[in-house]
């Protein structure tokens, strides 16, 4: 799976630590989710959809390996 | 997020000081043998027929040096309180690594004791069987705070 997190961050002009304090987890979750190391629970993606006020599938996408 | 089965942060720099104090403790019973601190208590055992012990088969009561059980227990209470402590920032990803790590360590533990069961013999082997007690959650603890360090390095360097 991937997302752009990253671009609609700085979109929003909103930094990694920030985004982290505003959905509950810690930076390395939201770093880890940007380099598309870590696939985000349901709920964690539902929260983030919500900061960008976006649907959940215009900022995770499924990819050829999903 | 909640994480089952885990003790709460403040409970991670007990785990420490418990964990640190038994290795200390351990590595100069290791250098200098169990009589360099004298503790001979009575102790209640369940198990008393065992070929080396020194209980009258009567009794379930029997003298013993106390100090190797008290640095097990340090080592080993003072290992799952460090281990399975929340970090102070224990979310799903940090669960994840937690889990990875545990399953890492698990199979590194075991790894090892196997080579140990093909190539020592004898009464060495309960060497390998005193530290085998305490190497699955050293493994563990190495693993989970060597890919944390790891995750937070990556971080400062984007920065």
């Amino acid at each position: 799976m991937k997302n752009n997190i990253k671009v609609e961050r700085a979109i929003h002009n909103i930094t990694q630590a920030k985004l982290a304090e505003m959905i509950c987890v810690s930076r390395q979750t939201v770093n880890a989710m940007e380099l598309n190391k870590y696939v985000p629970s349901t709920v964690l993606a539902l929260k983030i959809s919500k900061i960008f006020k976006k649907p959940v599938n215009e900022i995770f996408f499924l990819d050829a390996s999903d | 997020m909640k994480s089952r089965f885990l003790f709460s942060h403040k409970y991670k720099p007990l785990g420490w000081f418990l964990f640190l104090t038994g290795m200390v403790l351990g590595i100069v019973f290791l250098i200098k043998g169990d009589d360099f601190l004298s503790m001979e208590v009575k102790v209640f055992t369940i198990l008393k027929n065992g070929f080396l012990s020194s209980v009258s088969p009567s009794s379930h009561l029997m003298f013993n040096n106390i100090i190797d059980e008290i640095i097990s227990l340090l080592i080993i209470v003072g290992s799952v309180l460090v281990a399975f402590s929340k970090t102070r920032d224990e979310d799903e990803y940090i669960s994840k690594i937690r889990m990875e790590s545990l399953i890492w360590a698990t199979y590194v533990n075991y790894i090892v004791l196997i080579i140990a069961i093909i190539f020592v013999y004898d009464f060495d082997f309960l060497n390998v069987m005193i530290y085998n007690m305490f190497t699955i959650l050293l493994f563990f603890m190495l693993r989970f705070h060597y890919l944390l360090y790891k995750s937070k390095r990556i971080i400062s360097d984007e920065e």
